[in-house]
């Protein structure tokens, strides 16, 4: 005991004091293990700001990635990270920013606003970034964009889609195009593939706040075409039994269900509504844009209509290079969040050789080139995988390019994959 | 310096209101119940907070200070006349019962914000103005409130009311035959430590700019019982410590990592398990501190030892 509180006392550079009571040391020990680590951190970052607190951006130029590596959203982050860390390779091999390399910093946000927040602090005070790309969800972002919009540096959501997040400020833009543009292409597509359809049931993930958004879209969509809107069911992502809102939804005989969940529990719904003998259409939400759902309604799953960002199959040169990375390293075509990612890494990099030839980015102090940066990326346009993009002085997304895709299972039930529509 | 207070301001606020949120949890717990209805008062009051500052309120920012003082008001009476409401019923259960029940508690909260309008459904409600320029500014409330509510418990300890409380924690059926009216006593023990998180609640609507059903959960009273049971339950001091050092743990550890100089896969296991590290020190903590960290035995020790000297 006496040994370990020796050595305690030598780590923080105290004077041993042997002849303390027994008591005494115990608490001591105690609260000096929560010491330390705060010690550590705390000696260790004030070393880290003492070496980079000069000057401006010099070597390779940082560039924040916050998203949620851990937590229940981890799944879609993980798809990011992996976008995020081929667009650095990609772009590194291609010269950098006109010859200076760019560096990603990756900090973890996990699933809730606190920690978002902190990620954003990280990344804006400590690892000293130009533009942080982040972060995973919508309500994340309405917590830590104003930190970040305050500290006047640039944030690019690669996967915000609730309505109101570029209205946050002027340092806020997103790559990932509102709900409210991309679901009604869906409609469209199945009203193409049956043009008898007239009575409509739509179906959503109370709890969830995508969900919720892209359910008031899907039925403003079905009044503005004209059709009757039947039922709206609510349900919970968190839900496994669903024959309540099924049979109702059925008694209505509608032509075409509209379901706004997650994969689990859309893929449900979807078993559920096929086996209690619905036919017809089923267009699924932007939850249901997983290969996820296969496992979960299985041979069922067949002919769910999806609308999509991000087509695999598009054509621009960029594009086929970051599917081909994507493929070499992971086996399969690359999601749409990867895409998602990777664009908005792009648009940092363009905008910085753009601000590049203007003042070298070295020579700016940080402050200018994030301001300069923010100014530059919402002007330019861009050659991305999800196609040709722009954006609003706002900061909103202008994308020409959308796709509807269609599920094709294999005689198996186990297999299957996303068919883009024509 | 500067940047050290940039960086971690944040969390120093969160410390405090995570230590609040642990004394919230702490009253009820003195007088022997363990309740888990903080969350939900927590949610209340950030809601409470919440619409009066979007919709209530149009004011320009920074939003007044004055105006935030009296949101904290309004948050802690609705919370208290609600706590009265739900826990004169509510603590006729005891135990492992009363813990369900206020769970159900909370589950109801959640789900009337998830179907409400005013609460904006899944989404919540956003652009919650800003009384401060930064977040370490908010210590001007968060910390005159965390000592306020520090002297309040620590004189509740020495005075009937207290003495109350914690003769009923210790036998109910012989306080009750001294002539204590036990369920008098669990309401207000209850009812306070609803009125602390509500008005924890308002102030942390305004910190996260934000607020979503998704702020006062079933996992949340899971931490908040981790921050007194680890910090220990018996003096009010160890709720305090435990919600400071249990929300500072993932960023403390989120630092270590970027230490440079480490290992990779180190570094990769310190950022990456980060919350496996955290769920680690909660079993070893509850295994050789089972009484939490911070015991009444220590203290009495530790000011029995000084005197001797």
């Amino acid at each position: 005991m006496r040994e370990v509180y020796y050595v305690v006392n030598q780590l923080l550079g105290c004077p041993p004091a042997a002849n303390y009571p027994l008591d005494f040391m115990t608490l001591t020990l105690r609260s000096t293990l929560f010491m330390i680590f705060a010690l550590l951190s705390a000696c260790q970052s004030s070393t880290t700001n003492s070496s980079q607190s000069t000057g401006g951006v010099s070597g390779a130029i940082p560039i924040g990635i916050a998203v949620a590596q851990t937590s229940n959203v981890a799944l879609l982050g993980q798809e990011q990270v992996a976008g995020a860390k081929i667009a650095e390779k990609y772009f590194n091999d291609n010269g950098g920013v006109n010859g200076t390399p760019i560096r990603l910093v990756f900090q973890d946000t996990a699933g809730d606003e606190a920690g978002a927040i902190n990620a954003f602090q990280t990344l804006i005070t400590k690892d000293k970034v130009v533009g942080i790309v982040g972060p995973t969800l919508s309500q994340q972002a309405f917590g830590a964009d104003p930190i970040a919009d305050r500290a006047k540096v640039p944030v690019l959501a690669p996967s915000n889609t609730a309505k109101g997040i570029p209205q946050i400020g002027n340092f806020i833009a997103r790559v990932s195009a509102p709900v409210a543009v991309v679901a009604p292409n869906a409609v469209k597509a199945a009203l193409k593939i049956n043009p008898q359809i007239k009575r409509v049931a739509v179906l959503f993930a109370q709890n969830d706040a995508f969900s919720k958004s892209e359910t008031e879209t899907f039925q403003q969509t079905v009044k503005d075409q004209n059709l009757e809107l039947v039922t709206v069911q609510k349900f919970q992502t968190t839900d496994t039994d669903f024959q309540t809102q099924a049979t109702s939804t059925l008694n209505l005989k509608p032509d075409l269900v509209i379901i706004s969940g997650l994969a689990a529990d859309g893929g449900n719904l979807v078993r559920q509504l096929r086996e209690l003998g619905y036919k017809g259409l089923i267009i699924g939400g932007n939850g249901l844009n997983t290969s996820n759902v296969f496992s979960v309604c299985k041979a069922l799953c067949d002919g769910v209509l999806i609308a999509q960002a991000y087509s695999p199959e598009q054509t621009g040169g960029v594009n086929k290079a970051f599917r081909e990375a994507y493929q070499t390293q992971f086996k399969k075509e690359p999601p749409q969040f990867s895409a998602q990612a990777f664009t908005a890494v792009q648009v940092y990099v363009e905008a910085l050789k753009a601000v590049d030839k203007q003042t070298k980015v070295a020579q700016k102090s940080l402050p200018e080139l994030r301001a300069a940066l923010n100014q530059t990326l919402l002007k330019g346009q861009y050659e991305s995988p999800i196609g040709t993009i722009s954006f609003t002085p706002e900061g909103e997304i202008v994308q020409k390019e959308f796709y509807v895709a269609q599920i094709k299972m294999d005689a198996s039930g186990n297999n299957g994959k996303f068919a883009f529509l024509k | 310096m500067n940047d050290f207070v940039s960086t971690y301001g944040f969390l120093f606020v969160s410390m405090i209101l995570g230590a609040m949120l642990g004394l919230s949890l702490y009253l009820p717990l003195m007088a022997g119940q363990l309740s888990l209805a903080s969350p939900g008062f927590y949610a209340l009051g950030g809601y409470v907070a919440a619409i009066l500052s979007t919709k209530v309120f149009q004011v320009k920012e920074p939003f007044p200070i004055a105006l935030l003082l009296l949101e904290m008001l309004i948050a802690g009476i609705i919370c208290g006349l609600l706590g009265v409401i739900v826990g004169v019923p509510a603590l006729r259960l005891r135990g492992i019962y009363l813990a369900i029940a206020t769970i159900a508690f909370v589950e109801i909260l959640r789900v009337l914000a998830l179907n409400l309008d005013v609460t904006g459904g899944a989404v919540g409600i956003f652009g919650i103005p800003q009384p401060f320029q930064s977040p370490i500014e908010y210590l001007w409330i968060v910390l005159p409130l965390l000592l306020i509510s520090m002297a309040f418990v620590y004189r509740l300890e020495k005075i009937r009311v207290g003495r109350a409380f914690i003769a009923i924690r210790e036998d109910e059926l012989a306080a009750d035959s001294m002539g204590i009216n036990p369920t008098y006593y669990k309401a207000l023990a209850f009812t306070l430590g609803a009125i602390l998180a509500g008005v924890v609640g308002a102030i942390s609507a305004h910190f996260l700019n934000t607020w979503n059903a998704r702020q006062g959960t079933f996992d949340a009273s899971i931490i908040y019982l981790t921050f007194v049971l680890i910090g220990g339950s018996r003096t009010f001091l160890g709720p305090v410590l435990g919600g400071m050092v249990f929300t500072a743990l993932p960023e403390i550890l989120r630092a270590i990592a970027d230490t440079p100089g480490l290992p990779v896969w180190l570094a990769q296991f310190l950022r990456d398990g980060r919350l496996i590290i955290f769920g680690l020190l909660i079993v070893i903590g509850t295994r050789f501190f089972p009484q939490g960290l911070v015991t009444p035995q220590l203290l009495k020790r530790r000011s029995r030892s000084q005197a001797n000297r």
